[in-house]
């Protein structure tokens, strides 16, 4: 394999005979922006916690930086969990210089960058606030912080828009696009598909511990079934567009709502239209969503769970 | 076996688990305690001063026969004690004898009670206690009075007074006395206990600053069980802390396991010898000035090199063994509850432990002991108790070298179980899922 940040193989792991992880493979390419998405319990987790060689797999093979994970990545990956925590008794500034520091930092470097960090992110009156002083979302930016300060290549961000105000899920969205600008490769994951479908350049989609979808976003959304809205007083209507439909549904307004067949064409059902001399009130193709793939690629109870968030 | 460390990081993991309790209240507080309590029992002692208040002490006798007598025994068996409070002086005592400010018990009550008072050096007191004594229907009784029933003093004093009264007529009816019976007594044959193995100036005779390199080891045994069971706790805690506060995902994607457990021991140990300290600089402190003092000299002599490296060495080795073993329990607990029920096998073993003190008073050449030196759970308590008996260096060497191999599987041991441990909620089930999966290896 090639030095790609992250590349995994067939790598499957099971915890107490309850498949967690089956056959997953996928490459990290520098430079990506990559939306780990999944319902929770779908193995996301378990995943990276196997890419960054904190458990093993029982089958598979897993490369960090072109070797299996060892010391020799540390340094060059910033890793967020999913479960957060911070020494109670240390101070904003201190907790992010300290994981700086044992990210190789110099003392007289990291103290200087905590500070410029939670200025930029209007952290700066807490810098010696205590970490068991804080609200909840100002913990969670500081360890976010923390966890990314020294800037390496890599970025592995375990969920980490959950337990976020919008407010500071925007900040963090606009991080992440600073973090991507620099060229830095990155790979969360999330149960929200808004943040991947503003964020990514390619999504990985797991299900039921299996990879089900791995593709850039537009791919994503061409696996969502098309739709358009479609109205007009004429009674043919119905019997015109039947032959493009998948499935048809007249709405309380008396405008029809049509799923496309995987082939059919918005410009073929209007041209049929106007050839039969239909009058139309309303066509208005609709964007597909990705929720609405997902929905194709693994189910509505499944894709119900992410967007929920419950297991 | 031995794993790569990066010693920058270990340092930097050792320090933040140090600053950690440094950088707290409670640990200052304790740290100078007792220093401050020293200081104050020092001053105390050299100014004189004395907590109890004065209290004022009479005696009611209506026979007229035993006041002055029970005032002169109290005074013989405490000479320094005034039988009447000089004039114009503030007593240096705490008990003083002052005449019954009235004639009857009920009116002397009155002065019990605080109702009334009388004048000492121009300051007006109450009475603290009272002595009644008188003739009743059967004999003479006295009764004792006092506003604090705790402090029973001049009863304690009557008491031992009336009853020499009572052996002194016993023995007069045979033509004894009981200065007689004194004499006797310290005529008697004494016991000399003597050490067939002792040389020297004084001869084989034992005396008690013979059983100072004794009372030297139980000291040492203490300390370095104390030292043992407070830095294993706070590695427990640590470790806690830490897995409760989720922290150590985050940390292992930039540091080793290894480097972790290990900045962890050295951190708390560091944080343990300072908590000790105080303790270790006042027990110095302590033998420098009773140096002159036979005694005092006697300790110093007693803390040989041969001492201070074994326990430098079990107390690295005790530390190491119990520490890992603490790290451990810590990483599988979610809860402080989860934690004490781990541990409860180990306190119940490591207080046994304390066991060896008395044994290696009493019993030196005890097979058990002897066995304790071998045990590592016990090895490093049982070798420094049993130091004063001089082991051979190869057996003392041999134990500690069986308990450093020990401690090296405990290390991994714990290691393997912490891993597991600190990454829980991964679906194992039960302590026996966790040996197998952590220590064993094998899927559950």
């Amino acid at each position: 394999m090639s030095e790609f940040p992250l590349s995994l193989r067939n790598i499957s792991k099971s915890f107490a005979g309850k498949v967690a992880v089956e056959d997953v493979s996928f490459d990290v390419q520098p430079g990506e922006i990559i939306g780990f998405l999944g319902p929770n319990g779908a193995g996301k987790t378990t995943t990276i916690r196997m890419a960054l060689g904190l458990i093993k797999p029982d089958s598979g093979l897993v490369e960090l930086f072109g070797a299996a994970p060892s010391p020799h990545s540390f340094g060059r990956l910033a890793f967020l969990p999913e479960e957060r925590g911070l020494y109670k008794k240390q101070t904003a500034r201190e907790s992010i210089a300290h994981m700086a520091r044992l990210n190789g930092m110099k003392a007289k470097e990291a103290f200087p960058l905590a500070d410029r960090l939670l200025d930029k992110y209007g952290l700066g009156d807490a810098k010696r606030k205590k970490n068991k002083d804080m609200s909840k979302g100002m913990a969670q930016k500081v360890q976010l912080l923390s966890a990314i300060a020294h800037d390496p290549e890599f970025y592995v961000l375990d969920e980490p828009f959950s337990g976020l105000d919008p407010v500071n899920q925007q900040v963090l969205e606009n991080m992440v696009r600073e973090i991507a600008d620099r060229g830095r490769t990155i790979i969360f994951s999330t149960h929200v598909m808004e943040h991947a479908e503003r964020l990514c350049d390619r999504i990985i989609l797991m299900s039921r511990g299996r990879k089900v979808f791995d593709g850039s976003t537009d791919e994503a959304l061409a696996q969502a079934p098309r739709r358009l809205v479609i109205s007009s007083e004429d009674g043919r209507l119905k019997e015109t567009v039947t032959a493009f439909a998948e499935n048809m549904e007249v709405r309380e307004d008396g405008s029809i709502s049509v799923v496309l067949k995987r082939d059919a064409d918005n410009h073929a059902i209007l041209e049929k239209c106007v050839n039969s001399k239909i009058k139309l009130k309303r066509f208005e193709p609709k964007a597909a969503s990705l929720h609405e793939a997902f929905v194709a690629l693994v189910g509505r109870d499944e894709a119900e769970k992410m967007q929920e968030g419950v297991v | 076996m031995i794993p790569q460390l990066n010693l920058r990081r270990v340092y930097l993991i050792a320090r933040r688990d140090f600053l950690g309790y440094i950088k707290t209240w409670g640990f200052w507080i304790s740290f100078l305690m007792p220093f401050v309590l020293f200081t104050v029992a020092f001053f105390a002692a050299r100014l004189d001063i004395n907590v109890d208040p004065v209290r004022y002490e009479a005696i009611l006798d209506e026979t007229g026969q035993h006041e002055m007598a029970i005032r002169d025994y109290d005074q013989a068996q405490r000479p320094e004690l005034p039988i009447e409070l000089p004039q114009g002086q503030m007593p240096a005592n705490k008990n003083i004898y002052v005449s019954p400010p009235a004639d009857n018990i009920d009116a002397l009550k009155n002065y019990l009670t605080g109702q009334n008072k009388f004048e000492v050096d121009g300051k007006a007191v109450k009475l603290s206690a009272l002595l009644h004594i008188y003739e009743g229907p059967s004999g003479v009784k006295a009764d004792y009075w006092a506003d604090n029933i705790n402090n029973q003093r001049l009863k304690n004093v009557s008491n031992r007074y009336f009853r020499k009264i009572a052996e002194g007529k016993y023995l007069g009816a045979a033509g004894l006395s009981s200065d007689g019976l004194s004499e006797a007594r310290a005529a008697a044959i004494k016991v000399n206990v003597f050490d067939p193995g002792k040389s020297g100036e004084g001869g084989q005779a034992v005396t008690f600053i013979d059983r100072i390199p004794n009372l030297v080891s139980v000291a040492a045994t203490m300390l370095l069980w104390l030292t043992i069971f407070s830095g294993a706790y706070m590695l427990l805690t640590s470790m806690l802390e830490e897995k409760l506060n989720k922290l150590l995902e985050m940390m292992l994607s930039t540091t080793r396991l290894s480097e972790i457990m290990i900045g962890k021991l050295i951190g708390v140990a560091a944080l343990t010898i300072t908590a000790m300290l105080p303790y270790i600089v006042l027990m110095l402190a302590g033998a420098v000035f009773f140096l002159a003092s036979p005694v005092g000299a006697a300790v110093l002599q007693a803390i040989t090199p041969k001492l201070i490296f074994f326990f430098i060495l079990f107390l690295a080795l005790g530390y190491l063994f119990y520490g890992a073993l603490f790290i451990a329990m810590g990483s599988l607990a979610e809860s402080m509850q989860d934690a004490q029920t781990l541990t409860t096998p180990i306190m119940l073993v490591l207080s046994a432990c304390v066991m060896v003190i008395p044994l290696s008073l009493n019993s030196p050449d005890s097979p058990l002991l002897t066995f304790a030196t071998w045990f590592p759970l016990s090895a490093p308590f049982a070798a420094i108790a049993r130091l004063h008996l001089d082991p051979p260096w190869w057996e003392l060497l041999l134990s500690a070298s069986f308990l450093f191999l020990m401690s090296l599987l405990v290390i991994w041991i714990a290691g393997r179980i912490f891993r597991y441990g600190i990454l829980s909620g991964a679906g194992v089930k039960g302590v026996s899922d966790w040996f197998k999966r952590a220590v064993l290896r094998r899927k559950a």
